[in-house]
C-alpha cells in the first residue's frame, strides 16, 4: 500500500513541533537574551515584520539561478563536445578537476576587482561552483548510453546528431538532473558567499549585517529562508530525476 | 547467383594491453538469400565479432566482406541490417511502439506510415495490448519481441541476431523460437543467428556454422537435415537428436 503525502509528512511535522516547543520553553524558562538565542515565536514575528526580505531573497535567487543556468548551458554543451572528442576530453578534463580544487572563496576578490560590486561576480561565482557537478555528471550520463543501442543506431547509419539527441542525451537525463540537484544548493551557497565579501543587498548581506549587529532573530530568518530555497530546488530536481528514470533504478552521482 | 553474405579469408584482431588477440582467423562463409544460418560456438570464439564484421561495425584486418555483391559498408548505407542483441536494449523512456519507431525516424521512413507499420508489427508478435507500455512494465519475453520487431521495422533484408534468446527462461525461449520461425517464413529475411545452444541452432537453422575459439574460426558447416515447418514436437524426435549429436561432434572435434 502506498502512503499518502500527508501520512508521510506527519512524523517529521510532529518532530519539528516538538523541537520548536522545547526550544521556546528553554528560551523562556532560562530567560535567554534574544541576541544569544531568540525564541521561535520571536523569529516568526521577525519573519513577518522583516522589511525588504522579499527583495533580498529575490536578488540572491536571481544571482544563484542565473549562475546555475549559465553553468548548465556551458556545462552540458562542453560535455556534449567532450564525449565526441577524445582530444577535448583529455585536454579539458584535467582543468575541470583543477577548477574544482580551487577554493571558491579565493576567487571572489579577484572577480570583484574585475567586475565590481554588482551582481555579475555573484553570478559568476554561482556558475563556477556549480560547473563541476554539472559537467562530471552530464559527461558520465552521456557515456552511460547502452553500447548495444549505439551499435544498433550505427548499423542503421544514424548520424552523430541523431545518436546524440535520440539516445545519448535522453540516457543522460537522470544524471543531469542528479547533477542539477547538487548544483542547485551549491549555486545558493556561491551567491551567498559572494555577497558576504562585497554587497549591500541579498541574503548574504542580510546574514552578515544581522550578525554584526547581533540581530540574531533576523539571522535566523535569513538562514531559514536559505534552507527553504535549497530544499525546494533539491526537491524539484529530485522529482525531475525520478520522472526521467522511467522506473529504472536510481544512479549514483559525482559530488 | 551471388550469395547474400560472402566472407572470404576474413581476419580480425584486437589490440590488448599485452599482445594482439586474433578474434577471427581466415573465416570463409557464404550465406544464401533467405537462408537461416546459425553460428554455433563457445563464448569467446568470435561469433559476435563476425556479426559486427558483416554489418560493418567492425573492420576486418584482412579479407573481403560482401553483402549482395557490394562491400559491407554499402549494405549498411542501404540499411540492409537489422540487429537484435542478447539484451533487448530498449530505450527506457520510450514506450514499446515508440521504441519500434526509433529506427523509422532514422532511416527516413515516410512519417505518416510509421505508426501504422509499427502497430502491424507489434500485432504480429501479439503485443497490441502492450504497445503503450514502457519497457520496465514488460516481461523479458515481451521486451525481446519488441526488440525483434524493432529490427524489422524498416524492412531490412538481413537480420543479425546475437544470442537473442539466451537470457530468457526455457518456456519463453521455445515460444520465441517458434515465433521467429513464423516471422522468417512470412518475411523471408536472411537470418544470421549467433548462439551457444546446440538444440537452438539445430531447431532454427538451415545450416549451422560451427566455430571454435583462439583464434576464432569456422571448423565445420553442417546442413540441418530436417524438414522445414518445424514444430515444437520435433525437439523430441530421434532425427532431431541425431542432428544435435552431429553438431556436438563437430563442436568437440
Amino acid at each position: 500500500m502506498k502512503e499518502s503525502l500527508l501520512q508521510r509528512l506527519i512524523p517529521p511535522a510532529l518532530i519539528l513541533c516538538a523541537v520548536l516547543g522545547v526550544w521556546e520553553m528553554l528560551v523562556r524558562g532560562l530567560d535567554l537574551p534574544p541576541w544569544l538565542l531568540p525564541a521561535p515565536s520571536a523569529i516568526a514575528v521577525r519573519f513577518v515584520k522583516a522589511t525588504n526580505l522579499l527583495y533580498h531573497t529575490g536578488l540572491t535567487v536571481l544571482e544563484a539561478l542565473a549562475g546555475f543556468a549559465a553553468s548548465a548551458v556551458i556545462g552540458i554543451t562542453l560535455s556534449g563536445l567532450i564525449v565526441h572528442s577524445r582530444f577535448l576530453e583529455r585536454g579539458v578534463f584535467p582543468y575541470i578537476i583543477v577548477s574544482n580544487a580551487i577554493p571558491i572563496i579565493a576567487i571572489i576578490p579577484l572577480l570583484t576587482i574585475w567586475f565590481g560590486f554588482g551582481i555579475a561576480p555573484k553570478i559568476m561565482i554561482a556558475a563556477i561552483i556549480t560547473f563541476f557537478p554539472i559537467v562530471t555528471n552530464t559527461t558520465r550520463g552521456l557515456k552511460s548510453a547502452d553500447r548495444r543501442i549505439l551499435d544498433f543506431m550505427r548499423s542503421i547509419n544514424a548520424t552523430r546528431r541523431e545518436i546524440f539527441f535520440k539516445v545519448q542525451l535522453p540516457s543522460a537525463l537522470p544524471y543531469i538532473f542528479a547533477g542539477f540537484k547538487i548544483a542547485a544548493s551549491l549555486s545558493l551557497v556561491g551567491a551567498v558567499v559572494a555577497e558576504f565579501y562585497s554587497s549591500d543587498r541579498g541574503l548574504g548581506y542580510l546574514v552578515i549585517t544581522s550578525a554584526t549587529q547581533l540581530r540574531t532573530d533576523l539571522l535566523f530568518v535569513s538562514i531559514i529562508v536559505l534552507a527553504t530555497l535549497g530544499v525546494l530546488l533539491f526537491a524539484l530536481f529530485g522529482h525531475l530525476e525520478r520522472m526521467s528514470l522511467r522506473g529504472e533504478a536510481a544512479i549514483e552521482v559525482n559530488r | 547467383m551471388t550469395p547474400c553474405v560472402r566472407l572470404q579469408d576474413v581476419s580480425v584482431s584486437f589490440r590488448t594491453s599485452d599482445q594482439p588477440v586474433q578474434a577471427l582467423a581466415n573465416v570463409n562463409l557464404e550465406i544464401g538469400e533467405g537462408e537461416f544460418v546459425a553460428l554455433l560456438g563457445p563464448t569467446g570464439c568470435g561469433k559476435s565479432t563476425l556479426l559486427r564484421v558483416v554489418s560493418d561495425l567492425e573492420h576486418p584486418a584482412t579479407g573481403v566482406v560482401e553483402v549482395r555483391g557490394r562491400p559491407a559498408a554499402a549494405a549498411r548505407q542501404a540499411n540492409e541490417f537489422g540487429f537484435v542483441f542478447q539484451e533487448p536494449a530498449l530505450l527506457p523512456w520510450r514506450s514499446a511502439i515508440d521504441n519500434v519507431m526509433l529506427p523509422l525516424e532514422v532511416v527516413n521512413y515516410p512519417a505518416g506510415e510509421r505508426r501504422a507499420r509499427c502497430e502491424r508489427l507489434l500485432e504480429m508478435v501479439g503485443l497490441t495490448k502492450f504497445m503503450n507500455r514502457y519497457p520496465h512494465e514488460l516481461s523479458g519475453g515481451m521486451k525481446q519481441r519488441v526488440a525483434i520487431v524493432r529490427a524489422l521495422a524498416w524492412n531490412p533484408s538481413i537480420l543479425l541476431m546475437d544470442e537473442p534468446f539466451s537470457a530468457l527462461d526455457e518456456l519463453t525461449k521455445a515460444e520465441l523460437q517458434d515465433e521467429l520461425l513464423r516471422i522468417w517464413a512470412r518475411e523471408r529475411k536472411t537470418i544470421v543467428f549467433v548462439t551457444h545452444n546446440l538444440s537452438e541452432a539445430v531447431y532454427l537453422a538451415d545450416r549451422v556454422a560451427v566455430m571454435s575459439a583462439h583464434p576464432g574460426r569456422i571448423v565445420a558447416t553442417l546442413s540441418v537435415e530436417l524438414p522445414r515447418a518445424r514444430e515444437p514436437g520435433l525437439r523430441e524426435t530421434l532425427e532431431f537428436l541425431q542432428q544435435v549429436k552431429r553438431a556436438r561432434e563437430a563442436l568437440t572435434r
